[in-house]
């Protein structure tokens, strides 16, 4: 029998409601009251995210994002910060028992073996991407997806971006930079650096296509059944009072 | 107040923010983009290492004994790499 694991798309939401729907989906999990879970999701407002150890102040611009009506985060996984387009990024999460045989105990490694799914994926769309250590996946020498793994309660976790589109002047107005006389230069660092799908195969890839190739390379690649699920009423109060008490606060997100 | 940042060959990028009291560590603040598990025991790190000399072989060394003693995991960055930035941020003390 192939093994089934749900497939959630929650579609747009808030930072806030994105990060606590991980968690909750995490706790739900390691109470076995779900199974292994790949969910879909789109951030609305656009948002940044930083990572578990960065410090708010010093990673974001949060008059520029206030200004923009753009939300600021801080998540459960450690790793960079990232701007999440409305429009411009699919990102997606990943939530399974500890002890699946897909796990390692050594964490890089498990990276290389969560990420195969989405280079597979990406692979059935004609790119070329390949894994490359620590956490990121890159097509041509470019990062074109970055991930982040957490594990606790028996349960590990491991989200990550796929870039449709990029904006790296955009980028650069709403995260700190050093100093503004290297703005620039910055941004045109992340031009060479970064990559997303439609530049890179010079068309419009749409989500739902990106969703559909990503679902087959993770299912070939797990030798795995997605079968399109919900979220449980626990799973949805757990999220509701995690967005409220946690990633909603301050208290949380300019704690370091 | 004393601030470094190391970016690790091959890894993450290290920020220290750290006070300094006749040689030792007073309070110190490590944030990056670096991973660390289980995430919460930063705080319990941070604090291990208050009182000890400014020494990066010394630092090091406490980290490393943290680590072993609490199964910590590190990644994009070690020991060695935190120390490292710690001693920077002391000698940029103002």
């Amino acid at each position: 029998m192939i093994e089934e694991w749900r497939l959630l798309d929650t579609g747009l939401h808030d930072a806030f409601y994105n990060m606590a729907l991980d968690e909750a989906i995490a706790v739900a999990r390691s109470k076995n009251l779900v199974s292994n879970t790949l969910r879909f999701f789109r951030w609305e407002p656009s948002a940044i995210s930083i990572g578990y150890f960065q410090s708010m102040e010093e990673e974001v611009d949060t008059l520029a994002c206030n200004a923009r009506g753009i939300d600021y985060v801080r998540r459960r996984t450690g790793g960079g910060a990232v701007y999440h387009d409305r429009d411009g990024e699919l990102t997606y999460s990943l939530i399974i028992n500890q002890g699946h045989s897909l796990i390692s105990k050594d964490f890089q490694e498990t990276y290389e073996t969560l990420c195969s799914g989405l280079v597979h994926g990406l692979r059935l769309l004609e790119i070329q991407a390949e894994f490359k250590p620590i956490n990121d996946i890159i097509v041509g020498g470019r990062k074109i997806s970055g991930n982040a793994q957490t594990r606790g309660m028996n349960v590990v976790h491991q989200h990550g971006t796929i870039l449709l589109k990029v904006d790296p002047s955009l980028m650069f107005t709403v995260l700190k930079v050093p100093n503004e006389k290297i703005r620039d230069k910055l941004v045109k660092s992340v031009e060479e650096r970064v990559t997303s799908l439609n530049s890179f195969l010079k068309r419009d890839v749409s989500f739902d296509e990106l969703k559909e190739a990503l679902v087959k390379g993770f299912e070939e690649s797990f030798s795995i059944r997605l079968v399109t699920g919900t979220l449980t009423k626990s799973e949805e109060q757990t999220a509701a009072k995690l967005k409220a008490e946690k990633y909603a606060t301050n208290e949380w997100n300019f704690k370091r | 107040m004393g601030k470094a940042q190391y970016k690790v060959e091959g890894g993450k990028l290290i920020k220290v923010q750290l006070e300094i009291k006749a040689n030792k560590i007073k309070k110190v603040k490590i944030t990056g983009d670096f991973f660390l598990h289980p995430e919460e025991l930063i705080e319990e790190l941070e604090k291990a290492i208050e009182g000890a000399a400014l020494n990066e072989q010394i630092l090091a060394g406490h980290i490393k004994a943290f680590i072993k003693k609490n199964e910590v995991v590190l990644l994009g960055a070690s020991p060695e790499d935190f120390a490292k930035c710690i001693v920077m941020a002391g000698t940029n003390n103002d």
